[in-house]
């Protein structure tokens, strides 16, 4: 692969998608460690999860 | 739901050589972005397929999204006759990726990754650099959010190299 320390020139779009990044999140996450960062992203996993099971058992619950 | 903790537990105390890509990838170096597999560039050395067969073994791997039924072997020779393979297992969705687009395999990357210290375990991860650059030669449509986001967590990290 390139040298992938060599930047590469920035791309129109992804620049404008960079303006709505939250960079808050990126830097209180830059502060975890690895594996702080892997257990957030476990309890965003079941929070998901739990989030679906209630909207199928709401949608259920109406039929 | 995908069990990251003990899916990288096991491939690390299985000796198994990969390097994390993909969504895990991108957490570890901060990214915010929900995932919901574990994405995996493994060697294609006989004897690491022996490990990596003999590791996930046990989690009953299978084709995600196949049908029921469907004759699958899950053994070192499946892995050699294949490449990549996206297998659901009982400790989740994990994806075993002989090559990545604009990266190339196991070797080709292992030089652009990491050792980073997980839950007591060491295992490898692609570099921020060399996975933004893998992403992008993807060049699909839903990255370009993940690649935003990726990007501004270069510009971060190195904001804070300079303090």
């Amino acid at each position: 692969m390139p040298d992938p320390d060599q930047p590469l020139p920035p791309d129109p779009v992804v620049e404008l998608y960079k303006q709505g990044v939250d960079r808050t999140l990126l830097r209180q996450n830059l502060r975890r460690s690895v594996d702080e960062r892997i257990l957030n992203l476990m309890d965003l996993q079941r929070l998901a999860e739990e989030l679906r099971r209630a909207g199928q058992r709401s949608r259920d619950h109406r039929r | 739901m995908t069990d990251f903790k003990q899916l990288l537990h096991l491939l690390s105390t299985s000796k198994v050589d990969f390097i994390l890509v993909g969504g895990m990838a991108a957490t570890v170096h901060g990214a915010t972005r929900l995932t919901q597999d574990l994405d995996i560039v493994y060697s294609r050395s006989h004897a690491n397929l022996e490990r990596l067969a003999a590791a996930l073994a046990p989690y009953q791997p299978y084709l995600r999204g196949a049908p029921l039924g469907l004759p699958f072997r899950w053994d070192a020779a499946t892995l050699e006759r294949g490449l990549n393979f996206t297998l659901t297992t009982s400790l989740g969705d994990l994806d075993l990726l002989g090559e990545i687009t604009g990266g190339g395999g196991y070797e080709d990357l292992v030089s652009h990754s990491s050792p980073i210290e997980v839950f007591g375990e060491t295992c490898r991860c692609l570099d921020l650099p060399a996975l933004i650059q893998v992403k992008r030669a993807a060049g699909r449509p839903r990255d370009l959010e993940v690649l935003a986001e990726l990007e501004a967590l270069l510009e971060e990290r190195r904001r804070l190299d300079q303090l």
